[in-house]
């Protein structure tokens, strides 16, 4: 423990706090900050808290082992831009969950957010108020991290953010008790010593399909021009715990099906098809064994027989006398001659 | 206590209040006594399983565990999606009111949570300005930012390279098209060129077999312009008959070779009918500018 204790709320020493970075020559313009040295070094200085911190909030951001990288970026991004976030080591999937009450404990922590993945496939994400109070379980899906390079905005490290929730959040219980969870969590209190005193940007949770997606940007103009900062992620909801990793179930989500229940259905499916198109197959094979009965009766035989007399055949053996012509080819005769003598 | 369903009624069943697979003797033994057993094969019907929504529950346990912070310490609005001025002023209204967005049109979907976020802003800025929160960065403010600067300036050459590599095949689009229309250009006119010199020597000819003793084939061009206008729009607009009889013969591959000719259209068809010749005028002869042999025996006597 060190001997000095630094009063909060007053001003803060730039020296020892103060982070000094090195600028590379980028062309970036020094600082017009006049006290500072003009050297290569700059000093960037610490967010300075002007109020009393009063609403203790700290997030235990951790995880389980056998996460992947994004996982592990995600976590990152999280501590990054909520700095009331602490961070742990990985948890062995051998223990129980509740000793995971005991770990915030020893933090100092009285919320928690808990990444276990399973299979290396599927990414589960627990968010709960470690003492007594309510948790949830949620499978995350489609996340992008803050460094994906479609991700264009920026903010500062520690700003307060604005927290925008659909009004489907209030229409049923079990949404409005994760609003008050997601606000106690993912909102930086006020004056907390890392955070930066602008609020530059905004997080939304929204409820389409049955799932809350979430979204952080950045503000750019007063008129609410916005860029997306990162990251993102889709939360479905599994079920939501009367204690912290456990206790009653208060609720469970009928829309959520299992990874493997989903997994499961796609190969039912394409089974089904190649199954469908072999017993086809088969019945078609069984038909052309099968002996095929000889037609005795042609069914078309009376389609053309019409009511008539029948005509005796009658066998010419001798020609027929030659017919007398119609044509008189003696006026023709005798105007070819008349031609002929001009 | 299990209610048994027989296998004969098995559809008008009545489902089992507990699933208790362990069936004592006694236990059946009472149930027949007391009637509730049927005769036939008895199955014991789950309940289906329900999934759990403690209304109360969750209700009760929001009461206990919301804590009364002044919307400064959170920050939180509710609000719908704004409708972005933007989108308004070219005219294009998204339905969003019509109730759910469909989550797999992704722009559609990203656009309702922007404004969204949009409409949060727009709520929230003139409210931390009462409350002296500031929301503006001043320029001279420097501090850690959540991305590093090594990382905005990849963004940055992204987006350039992004545009630069649209640009230049915008260019060569154009350079294509371009190129297609000068050389349409350069053939039209050597054609032109070809036409109007073959039209001079065949009028030349004709002066000098003595068929025309007109010269005006000499001053040409300013009479072209008024009538050339017209003739090539013609010739644009009609395929002459040798065109039309060779496309018909050997035109999209001549797939003339397998196909009925005696249908009911070749039938209905009666171009070639030729009401002079079908109404025989008897052999009517050659229109001959020549005279007949006799004719001209005849002539040179008398001439001479």
């Amino acid at each position: 423990m060190a001997a000095f204790k630094r009063k909060r709320g007053a001003e803060v020493r730039t020296g020892k706090t103060a982070k000094k970075v090195k600028f590379a020559d980028n062309g970036m313009e020094p600082s017009s900050v006049a006290e500072e040295e003009q050297k290569n070094e700059f000093c960037v200085p610490a967010p300075i808290s002007k109020g009393k911190w009063k609403n203790k909030e700290r997030v235990l951001v951790f995880s389980s082992r056998g996460i992947n990288f994004r996982t592990r970026h995600l976590m990152q991004d999280l501590r990054t831009i909520m700095p009331h976030a602490k961070a742990d080591t990985k948890m062995d999937r051998k223990d129980k969950l509740l000793v995971i009450n005991e770990v915030c404990e020893m933090k100092n922590c009285n919320k928690c957010i808990f990444f276990e993945a399973k299979k290396k496939q599927d990414l589960y994400m627990w968010i709960s108020n470690v003492p007594h109070g309510p948790s949830a379980k949620f499978l995350v899906q489609n996340l992008h991290t803050l460094a994906e390079l479609k991700m264009t905005g920026n903010c500062l490290k520690g700003s307060r953010p604005l927290l925008s929730f659909d009004p489907k959040f209030d229409q049923e219980p079990h949404f409005s008790l994760l609003k008050e969870l997601f606000i106690q969590t993912f909102s930086t209190p006020q004056y907390h010593p890392k955070s930066q005193p602008f609020v530059d940007h905004v997080f939304t949770f929204t409820i389409t399909d049955n799932r809350v997606w979430f979204r952080n940007y950045q503000i750019i103009e007063e008129d609410a021009s916005l860029v997306e900062i990162g990251p993102r992620f889709v939360l479905s909801l599994i079920k939501i715990f009367k204690g912290s990793f456990g206790g009653p179930t208060l609720y469970e989500n009928p829309h959520f099906q299992s990874p493997n229940m989903h997994r499961r259905m796609i190969r039912l499916a394409a089974a089904a098809k190649i199954q469908q198109k072999q017993t086809v197959k088969q019945m078609q094979k069984k038909k052309k064994m099968e002996e095929q009965e000889p037609v005795t009766k042609d069914v078309t035989e009376d389609v053309f027989v019409t009511p008539a007399e029948e005509k005796p055949e009658i066998i010419e053996l001798q020609p027929l006398p030659p017919k007398e012509g119609k044509k008189k080819k003696e006026f023709k005769r005798r105007r070819m001659l008349k031609r002929k003598n001009l | 206590m299990n209610t048994y369903v027989s296998d004969e009624d098995s559809q008008l069943a009545m489902e089992s209040e507990d699933d208790d697979n362990e069936l004592s003797d006694v236990e059946l033994q009472d149930a027949f006594a007391k009637g509730l057993l049927k005769p036939g094969l008895n199955i014991v019907e789950n309940q289906p399983k329900r999934p759990a929504n403690n209304a109360d529950g969750l209700k009760q346990c929001l009461a206990d565990f919301r804590k009364s912070l002044p919307w400064v310490e959170r920050l939180d609005l509710t609000n719908k999606p704004a409708v972005d001025i933007a989108v308004q002023a070219e005219g294009k209204v998204s339905t969003q009111d019509s109730g759910d967005i469909n989550a797999d049109d992704d722009f559609q979907r990203e656009m309702h949570f922007y404004c969204q976020a949009q409409a949060t802003v727009l709520d929230a800025l003139p409210r931390l300005q009462k409350l002296k929160i500031p929301t503006k960065r001043p320029d001279d403010y420097f501090a850690e930012m959540a991305k590093t600067d090594q990382h905005m300036q990849k963004i940055r050459q992204k987006l350039i390279m992004k545009q630069a590599a649209m640009e230049k095949s915008e260019k060569a689009k154009k350079l294509r098209e371009q190129r297609k229309f000068g050389k349409k250009v350069q053939t039209e006119v050597i054609q032109k060129r070809q036409k109007e010199k073959k039209a001079m020597m065949s009028a030349v000819k004709k002066y000098q077999k003595g068929m025309t003793d007109k010269l005006d084939f000499l001053d040409g061009d300013q009479e072209k312009g008024k009538k050339g206008v017209n003739k090539t729009a013609v010739h644009k607009k009609i395929p002459s008959a040798k065109r039309k009889y060779k496309d018909q013969k050997f035109g999209f591959g001549g797939k003339k070779r397998g196909s009925k000719w005696n249908t009911r259209e070749s039938h209905d068809d009666v171009s070639g009918f030729r009401a002079s010749m079908a109404h025989g005028k008897a052999g009517k002869q050659k229109p001959n500018k020549r005279p007949g042999k006799n004719a001209r025996r005849k002539m040179k006597n008398r001439s001479s």
